[in-house]
């Protein structure tokens, strides 16, 4: 049986990422790990609380000769732009989860509002990836 | 701290446009926030994203109120400054223009909001259970 255990984001900055992952977003660490073997690459992963078994890993964009420059720079500027990714988070109540977020300073680019799948808002990191936040209510037979 | 790329503060800019197109903002707001002036701001808008932010923040108010007219029964000058244009006229216009179709006419190609909503089960059993009637209801009541 294959499973999702960590998908990979890239982030302008690990620090700043960390801090908007746990404090503002309310998720913990599950790994922080440097290897001074290789070139203090340090893995860094984050979760929800309760939900062990899969971790948003915020991986800062390689030099060379991982990446060479052009290659980051194109990265950094697709991220930049917010289209290098999206983390689609569900919650059972968008609207309490919102406020919560929100009041920790988060600041959101779609209010909750009713979909044909339910409930959905949207907010970005301080890197630009895109993170929906949604109450999935799929109508009755779906 | 790393180097923050330039296009990250024009996604600044066209995230308020998303989050905030209900309010009177304007292309000057949407240049603060990204902390340019005016015409360098939307140069770099254009290049970053293909639309000036007028065009954007336009496009964006548009697509908003092409979702309100679906789904409400707000009037065309309601679904108008909500979204955060003021004048009827020219909202008509460009909806027009964007859509092929006037607000009235969009509205009228899709079904009425009121198939979409989602009435919650007992009040569709309260309100939509038929009158009860008999095969002789067309004459008089008769005496019980």
């Amino acid at each position: 049986m294959i499973r999702i255990a960590n998908a990979q984001l890239w982030v302008h900055d690990q620090e700043e990422a960390l801090a908007f992952y746990t404090q503002k977003v309310g998720m913990e660490v599950r790994a922080d790990v440097t290897l001074p073997e290789m070139d203090g690459f340090r893995w860094l992963t984050v979760a929800p609380p309760g939900q062990e078994d899969v971790s948003i890993v915020l991986m800062t964009i390689p030099q060379a000769p991982v990446m060479d420059g052009e290659t980051a720079e194109q990265v950094r500027t697709l991220m930049a732009k917010g289209f290098a990714g999206t983390v689609f988070l569900t919650t059972d109540d968008c609207q309490a989860s919102y406020e919560e977020l929100k009041g920790r300073g988060v600041e959101f680019s779609e209010a909750p509002e009713e979909r044909p799948y339910g409930i959905d808002s949207g907010f970005r990191d301080p890197s630009g990836n895109s993170i929906r936040l949604t109450e999935v209510k799929l109508p009755a037979g779906v | 701290m790393a180097h923050v790329p330039p296009a990250r503060h024009l996604l600044r800019a066209k995230d308020l446009a998303d989050a905030r197109y209900a309010e009177p903002l304007e292309v000057d707001d949407l240049a603060r926030a990204a902390g340019l002036s005016k015409a360098h701001f939307s140069r770099e808008f254009r290049r970053a994203f293909g639309d000036s932010p007028h065009a954007y923040l336009l496009t964006r108010r548009l697509e908003r109120a092409a979702a309100l007219l679906r789904t409400t029964d707000h009037s065309v000058a309601d679904v108008c400054l909500s979204v955060g244009l003021r004048s009827i006229g020219s909202f008509t216009t460009s909806f027009t223009r964007a859509f092929g179709v006037s607000p009235t006419a969009y509205r009228a190609e899709h079904p009425p909001a009121a198939s979409q909503a989602l009435v919650p089960g007992c009040v569709v059993r309260a309100y939509a259970r038929p009158q009860h009637r008999t095969f002789r209801e067309d004459k008089a009541p008769t005496p019980t």
